[in-house]
Formats: structure tokens, C-alpha cells, sequence
């Protein structure tokens, strides 16, 4: 066995050997295999257990090593990754999935239908996603090797996207692990069927992903997030440097070889750096006021709707966008337009007025008496505390009293679960790719939209399969949205990364970044 | 002195008591909670509450306190709730950077303060003097986290010489290693150096003035050696104990320096464990640090009873 | 960090005699770094008190239009990413600066006083009060004002709160040990003989011997209090970002330093001085008061 690796590692350099050699020859434009790519992120994960939590950082990592049974396409569409293919019966509560054969793990072991069983029903206890559909099936049980049958209690239009979605995903893992790890506790040992294996984890230091020698690659061309992927870096090795500035600069040093989450301001210098490129972002997130609709002032509808009028939201925007157009999107659709499928192009909104009388009309029938609302955010995430604080100096000017609190982040997502510790808090609405998905609809997301006109339409759209249908209940749900205000939408935020210029074939359309199919050139 | 060892070493154990016992109350009375940090921000709370069961973090906090000192005792420090080992490796893997950058930033300051100090004494009232007491001076109010900023503006950013931050172990890279040292230790030894430089320069003057010294210039002796040989080597003692403390001084502000530089050292380790509310890792780290800290004093307070007898052993 | 200032620089030994006023007084205004100190010191009160001619703009006032812009005539140390006066934030920061210094200065000394005198009066209390001092002392000042600040959350106070309990062990350690000395000595043990109560010796023949030191030891907990305060801002955990002080906008400098080097610069270079005028009144007061340590 060790030798026969051995013979294997020996060919593989060989044929890396008469690549390289022959590489020169050959256009530019030939991915290479080899290298380590240097990455700079914002910190260290929680946890390397893409069921466990929601975190960016998590789900970043985790798609690296770990494979689920769908992906996403580059239209954002449910696409198979390790299903080969569905069946749908015709009531549409059985759901047939077929599984690729000779996916191995990084243990060596063939991923079976046993392996996807057991990893959904873990899934389905502790993930956001997997718990939303769980509501829904009854039953799901392996039939044969490849085989895996799910049952539904009622009709659902969310299996496929849940099971595609990246983030806090369904991801497979061998069977042992999933069962040997309760839901609430994080696996400690990553084993997944990813074109990247965890190879060392130094907290702060570094966390290194060698190749997958064994990795099996879907046929097709790579695809947004799925498709073929190819593991062409010998080694990612993610440092973790939370300071933004440190980030920029070394990049531009080359002591990374690339970087995330970077501050706007550093745009112009990265343009003009003749080794590096930015890359912008889109979507990033938008910037949201999530109002606490259970206790305190914020119940208060017509408060609410102060805030909305009142906001003057492009001088905002541009202000944490580092004062560049490119940075920011004015946009009331509640998906953002890269989300083509539930993009919506509704006029007529109250999105965006900044009319400060009908503000103060508002806000006299609301019969506020400059109480203090408590608005919480925080400095680790810097856009929220600047928009927090921009927001705060155009509601004082028209009578709002804000009492501007700002906390650590831990501080906040504790305090923000307690409706009586605040009555507003900043975050920021990633990508979602269904409605179902939109956390801040939801009544036991923070801030509680238990709203029944609201809550009415998302089973709706829970169960409805018709996509037409779902569409216009998604219109429907967006005029309510902001007749009612659950939250306060600002614009479009994008994000900045930067590149070295050996960089190569790096996908600059998906909302987090991914290292397969990318090369080194060199 | 044997005896007064063994008492002051006993003396430690109660110290560190009240500090692990301070500790412990302080990060357990911070709002917020680890649980939320870890699952996400969009947990629920059955899910939080269930974690939290499992970490024992539901447990009343005087039990917890207790099993605390319970596993301190048996030499353990507990699992981390963030990074996914024992707080003793965490611990471990972070101790070097920091050693490496405290033992850089000593070096940085003896070797700038210790000559100063003597040149200005030996050259008393000279232009020398006054211009080295000035620029020590300076030194010691030069704020060290905007001076680091400061150099990775110029030396990193606008000239190119140095790394912007980061650490590579000496011991597996050397050159780069100590490139990315440069800068973190001279700015956390830059104010050390003034300090350093301006004690040697009192206890040189204070030497310089003794009776054997006089004798010495009287023999005829030059006055290089006499600064040099007979009074340096006297004004060292309390300029070594000021070293010792400079050392614990070091401890403090190495966590600035390596949240600046990107140090992963255990300075940065604890301050992203009380943002993350890793209470074991406070723990460890204060533990840890205050043990070093306590220790490095003690042996202060005994190099100078060993050079200077006149020092009761109370 | 200048932390050593306040560890080192100090004598823990005792005062000098009481000496006489008018040879105090002309050496005080004799003493170059006395007057270099409180004069700078003069400075930085003027420029708190008077921060609301002074200043050009409203320092908290966000202009958006105007971010970043370098220090000209329009704004004379240049604009923050908010649009916020430079020259305005650093004028109304020294407030903060002051404020936070002289409280911390104040409370530590009579925090220091009560329980060095405690601790120097009684043989029991001085172990546990020592012990827990030690205890105080054995971890780096500014970790444990981290994790004050942490519990307490942002805030003015807070930050007063979190420096005065870090800082307070020194000044009673001081205190004890001029007890200590102070009280074996002959005129006290008269006093004692004479029938006086220890309350009526303290306060009349003990406590006006500390002041010498106390002096000394104020001037630098009051430096270090500065520094303290703005490192506490630069790492977020000091008084609320969005109120001016030095440490709040050099944190805020920080990102942009590439591009705007004039937002960190100015507030630090005030630091520096603040530092300085209180180190060379300091150094100064300890030369006067202490002339076992005056060095030619």
C-alpha cells in the first residue's frame, strides 16, 4: 500500500516535472500545477464543522474540504455535486437521489448512501437550513449502496436549494464521524470527500489544505460554486491577520498572494500596484437595522417607518463605501440582482424617501417622546459602526433620540437573542437563494418578524412548487415588507479583495471565495 | 538565604490564587458568551442552550471555579472551547513567538540604553549628554503602539525595507525570521532603552563619584578606563536589576505590539480569547503570564539581596 | 509602553524632611524641567478648557462630503473618514485626555492613601491587603484594564474605574512602605508616647510626609493614565469610538495611514507631549523632593 504511493507520488512529480518543462512551450494560459497559495482572512473559524454554524469564516473553509449532495451554479441554481441524480415522484413527496460512485474520502474510504444518511440527519438538527427542511421530511433512508430515498409530510419547494446552499451546509462526511459527533458538539476530525484535505490547523497561525490526490472530479466544467473542480495548488494555507491594513499591505509586499475583506479605502493604491489587482466583491452583504419587534419602542410600526423615511441613504452608502461608486449599489430589491432567480424590479417603494416631514409626521403619530432607542453595534465588522453612525446623525436631526451602544461582536450576537437588551442592532444580509432562506423574515431570528401577514406568505412559499406562483408571492411579500418594516434596508455594500497577478483563473463572481481551479503561475 | 528563598517562593502560591481567582469572576462577569460566538450569529437558542450544557458552562459559577482549581492542581488547563485543543498546547504553540519578540525587544534596549546611559554620564554636562538625555527622554513618552505604526508607515510601507507585520519562526527561516523582528522590537524596546539609559546614566554618576574612583583617575589611570572598567562594571548592578523589571514591564506591552504586528504570540492569543469569551484560555494565559511575572520579580528581589547584602532578608 | 515609568522610576523610600517654603518655592521655579513640565501642562488645560473657541469645527459632526481631506486651509491638521476636523477632535480630545489623567491621579492617590495607611497601621490586615495588592500587580496593568473594560463596557467612567483599580496597588505600596518608615521614627513614637491616637498621627505627622511622594508618583500614574486611556481607545475598549479623544482617532488613523497619514499623526504627536510634560514635572518634583535620587 505505502509503496504503491510511493511509485504514485513518484510518477505524479515526474509528469509535474515534464509539465513544468513542457509548460514553457505552451501558452501562458495552461493552469500548472504546484505551488502554495497564501491567503489572508479575517481570523480564525469557530469551528471546521460546516453543520455546526452559520459563520462566513466556517463556510469559507469548510467547502474546501467538505462536498454535499448539490451546489450552486453560476445562476445561483441548485446543480448535483455528489447526487448523480433525482427522481421525483409525481405527488412530489419522494425524492429518488441517485448517488456518484468511487467518491472516496480523505480516508480512503468509498462515500456511500450510508455516509449521506446519517450526515443529513445530523445536518438536519443543528444546521439553519437543514433544520427548515427537516420540518418537512418524514422519513429518509438508504435503499441500496448508491441509493437514498427521502419522504416529505407535504409538498416542498426547498430540498434541492437547501441542499445546495453553501453556507452552514449539508455537508457528507463518513458515517462514523456523524454519528460519533452529536449534533451540539463540533466534529473534530475533518474528513470529507473535498478536493482539499485538512493537513494542519495552528490557531492564528496558519490553517493548511494539501491536495487530494484521490479526489474524484465531476466531468463538467467548473460552474459557480460546483462543476469539476480541480485541486491545481499543492497547498492552501489560510493566515489569519485581522488587521485590515496589515491585509492590504502584504499583498502588495507579496507576502500573501491573496486577500479578503480589505478595506475601500486601499481601491486606488491596488489598481496602481503592478503586481496586484482588487477584485470587487459582488454581493457583499446589505446593510440592515434589524428592529426588536417583541419588546420595547421598536414594536411600534409607525416608528419603524420614521426610520425608513427618514434615511437619506445614498451619502451613507458612499461613506462606508470609502467614498467610491464602485463600492455600493442603490437597490430595494430584498435579493440582490446576482441572485437573478428572486430579483425583483418593483417601483413605488417607501425605500430610500429621506423626506424628513413625513418623518416627523411619523413620528408624532408613533407618539415618540425622544425616549432613548438603544442601537447596537460594534467596531469589529467596521461598515455596521459606520453606518450605525451616519444613520444616528440624520435621525437626531430630525427628533430621534439614539442612544448609540457599541459592543464586541460576541457582545452583540449574545445581547441581540435577549429582546430586552436592545431595540436595534446593525448587521449585514448576505446572499440567500430562496425567500424561505431570508433570516430576517423568520419569527425566531433576532428581532422576531412574527408578523402574520408575513409568516402567511413564507409558508406559502414554502409550498408552493410552482415558480411563477412563488415569484409573485415574493412581489407580495416584498410591497409588505416595507409597509410593515421588520428591518430597515440600506443599500448594497460590495466587498474588496486583492490578487497577486500570479493569481491565476480565480472566480470572481461567487459571494465567497474558492481555491480550486485556481493556479500559481511560475 | 535559603530559608528566605523557600518562604518567597511560598509566597508566590497565594499570589497567583488571587490572580486566577480575579480572573475568573472578571471574564465570567463579561456579558456575552462563548456559545453565541461559536455557533454563529444565527443560531437558535435550543441549539446555544444545548452547547452550553455540553461545555458545563450552565453549571453554578462557584462549581466551576472550583474544578477549575481542582484541574489546575493536576497540571490541567482545561480544553478551549474556540480552538479546538488543550489550553496547555495552545499555550505552548504561542509561547515562542512572544519569547522571541521580548528577548529582541531586550536585547533592542540594553544595547541602545546601557551605552547611552554611560556615554552621558562620562561626558556629564556635554553636548552628548544633554542631547542623548533629551532623545531618552522622549523616548520614554513616545507612546509604543503609535510609534509602531509609525515605523511600519515608513520602514514598511513607504521604503519597502521591512515586512509590514508577521512572524516567521527563527527556527525555520532565520534571516527571515529575524526580519520580522526588527521592527516589533525596537518598538516595544525603544522605550525601554530610554529608561535603561537614563537609570545607567544616574548610577554611573553615582560610581563615578565613589572614592575609588577618584583613586583610580589619581593613579593615572585614562579615563576610558576608568569609565569603562572600574565604574561600568559598578553601575551595572542596579542597572541589571532594572533589566529584570524591564523584563516583566516586556510582558505587558508585547500584547500591544502583537496585535500591531500580527504577532501570534500569546499576547494576541488572549485578547481574541476575551473577544471570543474563551474563558479556559483567559484562564491559561493569565495564569501563565502572572506566574512569569511573579517569578522574574522574585528573582530581582534576590539577584539584588545576593549583590547588595545590606538588603534585610525579611 | 511606558509602563516602567510608573514601576521603576519611583523610590519607594521616604521623603525628605519637611524643608521650609520660600527655598521650596525658589527652587520649584529654579527647576528647569519643573517649569518645562507645567508649562506644557498649561498648554494642554488651556486647550481643554478653551477646546470651544479654539476649535474650528463640531468634532463629532459627520461631513461626508469632506472625508480624508489633507491637513490646508479649510482644515488645518486635515479630516478624518467621517469628515471630522482634526484640529477640533484633538483640541476636544486633550478633554478627555485630562479628564481621564487627572480623576485616575486622584483616585489612585486616595485609594493608595486608605489602604497603605490600613495595611502600614496593621500588622493582621497588612498580609491580606498585601496579598491581594500582589495579586493586582502580578499581571500586566494594561491586561487587566482590558479585561475591566470588557466587563464594564465602553465608557468615560468606565475606563477612570478600570485605570484607577489597576494603578491604585502601586500608590499603596508606596504609602505602606513611607509608613513603615516614617513611623518608627523618633517624633512619632513621642507622639505615640504623648498619648495621640493613630488617626490624629497619620493625618497629622504620616500623611504629610507622603505628599513629597505621592507627588512623584501622581505625576506619573497621571502620564500613564493618558497613555493607558488612548491604547485602551486604540484597541477599541476605551470610551465609545464615536467621542473624541487621541487614542479613538490614531485607532481610526490606523486603516487609512497609507492614505492619510495626518489622521494618526497629530493626535499622537499631542500624546507625546502630554507624556513629556508630565514625565519632566515628574522627574523634576523628584529631584526637589527626594535628594537621595538628585543626581547633578
Amino acid at each position: 500500500m505505502r509503496r504503491s504511493m510511493l511509485v504514485r507520488k513518484v510518477l505524479l512529480a515526474m509528469a509535474a516535472v515534464l509539465l513544468v518543462a513542457g509548460g514553457a512551450a505552451l501558452a501562458a494560459d495552461t493552469p500548472r500545477k504546484g505551488g502554495v497559495i497564501r491567503v489572508g482572512n479575517l481570523g480564525e473559524p469557530p469551528a471546521l464543522d460546516a453543520h455546526w454554524t452559520t459563520a462566513s469564516i466556517t463556510e469559507t473553509l469548510t467547502n474546501h474540504i467538505y462536498e454535499g449532495l448539490y451546489s450552486l451554479d453560476s445562476a445561483n441554481k441548485p446543480i448535483p455535486m455528489l447526487a448523480e441524480s433525482v427522481a421525483i415522484s409525481k405527488d412530489g413527496l419522494v425524492y429518488t437521489f441517485k448517488l456518484r460512485q468511487g467518491v472516496k474520502f480523505h480516508n480512503g474510504k468509498e462515500m456511500t448512501s450510508e455516509d449521506v444518511v446519517a450526515s443529513l440527519a445530523r445536518w438536519g438538527k443543528q444546521s439553519v437550513y437543514g433544520k427548515a427542511l427537516f420540518a418537512q421530511v418524514a422519513d429518509w433512508k438508504a435503499l441500496d449502496k448508491y441509493t437514498t430515498e427521502m419522504k416529505l409530510k407535504e409538498k416542498s419547494a426547498i430540498v434541492l436549494i437547501s441542499l445546495a446552499v453553501p453556507n452552514n451546509f449539508g455537508a457528507i462526511y463518513p458515517k462514523e464521524i456523524a454519528e460519533r459527533f452529536p449534533p451540539e458538539q463540533k466534529v473534530t476530525e475533518y474528513i470529507g470527500t473535498g478536493p482539499f484535505k485538512l493537513a494542519e490547523w495552528k490557531p492564528d497561525q496558519y490553517i493548511r489544505m494539501v491536495r487530494f490526490d484521490d479526489y474524484k472530479s465531476r466531468n463538467e466544467k467548473p460552474n459557480g460554486y460546483g462543476g469539476g473542480k480541480a485541486a491545481y495548488v499543492d497547498e492552501i494555507r489560510w493566515i489569519p491577520v485581522p488587521e485590515v491594513a496589515t491585509r492590504v499591505a502584504q499583498v502588495e509586499t507579496g507576502e500573501l498572494d491573496f486577500a479578503d475583506d480589505l478595506n475601500l479605502d486601499s481601491y486606488d493604491r491596488l489598481k496602481k500596484n503592478a503586481n496586484a489587482r482588487p477584485i470587487v466583491s459582488k454581493p457583499y452583504y446589505w446593510l440592515v437595522a434589524v428592529m426588536n419587534k417583541k419588546e420595547g419602542l421598536m414594536m411600534n410600526q409607525k416608528l419603524r417607518q420614521a426610520w425608513q423615511a427618514a434615511i437619506d441613504i445614498e451619502p451613507i452608502m458612499k461613506n462606508v463605501a470609502g467614498g467610491r461608486a464602485e463600492f455600493y449599489r442603490m437597490d430595494s430589491s430584498l435579493a440582490p440582482v446576482e441572485i437573478s432567480a428572486w430579483y425583483t424590479k418593483l417601483t413605488g417603494l417607501p425605500w430610500n424617501e429621506h423626506n424628513k416631514d413625513k418623518a416627523k409626521r411619523l413620528l408624532q403619530e408613533a407618539g415618540y417622546k425622544k425616549e432613548p432607542i438603544r442601537f447596537m453595534t460594534t467596531q469589529e465588522y467596521k461598515w455596521m459602526y459606520d453606518f450605525a453612525l451616519l444613520t444616528k446623525q440624520q435621525l437626531e436631526d430630525i427628533g430621534f433620540n439614539i442612544d448609540l451602544q457599541v459592543v464586541d461582536w460576541a457582545t452583540l450576537v449574545k445581547r441581540r437573542n435577549n429582546p430586552k437588551e436592545y431595540d436595534v442592532f446593525t448587521t449585514g444580509i448576505g446572499a440567500f437563494y430562496d425567500p424561505t432562506h431570508a433570516v430576517f423574515l423568520t419569527p425566531s431570528w433576532p428581532g422576531w418578524t412574527t408578523d402574520e401577514d408575513i409568516q402567511r406568505i413564507q409558508s406559502e412559499l414554502a409550498r408552493e412548487t410552482d415558480p411563477k406562483k412563488r415569484m409573485a408571492l415574493w412581489e407580495q411579500q416584498t410591497r409588505q415588507f416595507y409597509e410593515k418594516v421588520p428591518v430597515i434596508r440600506y443599500g448594497d455594500l460590495f466587498g474588496l479583495r486583492a490578487a497577486r497577478n500570479t493569481v491565476k483563473d480565480f472566480n470572481e463572481k461567487t459571494e465567497r471565495v474558492r481555491f480550486y481551479n485556481v493556479w500559481l503561475e511560475k | 538565604m535559603g530559608p528566605y528563598l523557600v518562604r518567597r517562593l511560598f509566597a508566590v502560591l497565594p499570589v497567583l490564587a488571587v490572580v486566577v481567582t480575579v480572573v475568573f469572576l472578571l471574564i465570567h462577569l463579561i456579558p456575552g458568551d462563548p456559545v453565541s460566538v461559536m455557533l454563529g450569529p444565527d443560531a437558535t437558542p435550543t441549539q446555544i442552550e444545548a452547547t452550553r450544557q455540553s461545555l458545563g458552562l450552565n453549571r453554578p459559577l462557584w462549581e466551576q471555579l472550583l474544578g477549575f482549581y481542582g484541574r489546575v492542581l493536576t497540571g490541567d488547563l482545561g480544553q478551549s472551547y474556540f480552538l479546538d485543543r488543550p489550553v496547555s498546547r495552545a499555550l505552548w504553540e504561542r509561547a515562542e513567538p512572544t519569547l522571541m519578540l521580548m528577548l529582541c525587544a531586550l536585547v533592542v534596549a540594553v544595547a541602545i540604553g546601557v551605552p547611552s546611559g554611560t556615554i552621558a554620564a562620562a561626558h556629564r554636562g556635554s553636548a552628548w549628554d544633554r542631547g542623548l538625555m533629551m532623545v531618552s527622554l522622549l523616548g520614554v513618552c513616545i507612546p509604543g503602539f503609535w510609534l509602531s505604526l509609525n515605523f511600519i508607515y515608513f520602514f514598511a510601507v513607504r521604503l519597502g525595507w521591512l515586512p509590514a507585520a508577521g512572524y516567521v519562526s527563527i527556527f525555520t527561516d532565520p534571516v527571515a525570521g529575524l526580519r520580522y523582528m526588527v521592527l516589533p522590537a525596537f518598538s516595544l524596546g525603544f522605550n525601554q532603552s530610554a529608561l535603561i539609559a537614563r537609570i545607567s546614566r544616574s548610577c554611573m554618576l553615582e560610581v563615578l563619584q565613589q572614592d575609588y574612583i577618584r583613586t583610580a583617575r589619581a593613579k593615572g589611570l585614562s579615563q576610558r578606563v576608568v569609565t569603562w572598567v572600574h565604574a561600568f562594571r559598578n553601575a551595572l548592578v542596579p542597572v541589571v536589576t532594572v533589566i529584570g523589571i524591564t523584563t516583566a514591564v516586556l510582558i505587558g506591552g508585547a500584547v500591544v505590539t502583537e496585535i500591531v504586528f500580527n504577532i501570534p504570540g500569546l499576547g494576541r492569543l488572549i485578547i481574541s480569547a476575551i473577544l471570543r469569551r474563551d474563558y479556559p484560555v483567559v484562564q491559561g494565559v493569565v495564569l501563565v503570564t502572572a506566574t512569569v511575572y511573579v517569578l522574574i520579580n522574585l528573582g530581582v528581589d534576590l539577584l539584588y539581596a545576593l549583590i547588595d547584602p545590606r538588603i534585610r532578608y525579611e | 509602553m511606558s509602563e516602567a515609568a510608573v514601576d521603576v522610576l519611583v523610590s519607594p523610600g521616604p521623603a525628605a524632611a519637611p524643608s521650609t517654603r520660600p527655598r521650596w518655592l525658589r527652587r520649584l521655579i529654579g527647576n528647569h524641567s519643573v517649569v518645562a513640565g507645567a508649562l506644557i501642562l498649561l498648554v494642554f488645560v488651556l486647550a481643554a478648557l478653551l477646546a470651544g473657541v479654539l476649535s474650528t469645527h463640531n468634532p463629532t459632526r459627520l461631513a461626508p462630503a469632506s472625508r480624508l481631506l489633507p491637513p490646508g486651509p479649510g482644515h488645518i491638521l486635515g479630516t478624518d473618514e467621517f469628515g471630522r476636523d482634526i484640529w477640533s477632535l484633538v483640541l476636544y480630545g486633550s478633554r478627555i485626555s485630562l479628564l481621564v489623567g487627572v480623576t485616575t491621579m486622584l483616585l489612585t492617590s486616595i485609594g493608595g492613601i486608605v489602604v497603605g495607611l490600613v495595611a502600614g497601621y496593621s500588622r493582621r490586615l497588612d498580609t491580606v491587603v498585601m496579598r491581594v495588592m500582589d495579586g493586582l500587580m502580578a499581571f500586566p496593568a494594561i491586561l487587566l484594564a482590558i479585561a475591566l473594560m470588557a466587563v464594564r463596557g465602553p465608557g468615560v467612567w468606565n475606563v477612570i474605574f478600570a485605570l484607577s483599580i489597576v494603578y491604585m496597588p502601586r500608590t499603596a505600596m508606596l504609602i505602606r512602605s513611607t509608613v513603615l518608615s516614617i513611623r518608627e521614627l523618633d517624633y512619632i513614637q513621642a507622639a505615640r508616647a504623648l498619648g495621640r491616637e493613630d488617626a490624629a498621627i497619620a493625618v497629622r505627622h504620616i500623611l504629610p510626609n507622603c505628599v513629597g511622594p505621592l507627588l512623584v508618583q501622581g505625576s506619573f500614574v497621571f502620564a500613564y493614565a493618558i497613555l493607558a486611556e488612548a491604547i485602551l481607545g486604540f484597541l477599541g475598549v476605551g470610551v465609545p469610538p464615536y467621542v473624541p479623544s487621541w487614542g479613538n482617532v490614531i485607532a481610526s488613523g490606523k486603516n487609512v495611514i497609507r492614505e492619510a497619514f495626518w489622521v494618526s499623526l497629530f493626535p499622537g504627536v499631542a500624546l507625546t507631549l502630554a507624556g513629556l510634560s508630565l514625565n519632566l514635572l515628574g522627574d523634576g518634583l523628584r529631584d526637589l523632593l527626594d535628594p537621595r535620587l538628585r543626581v547633578q
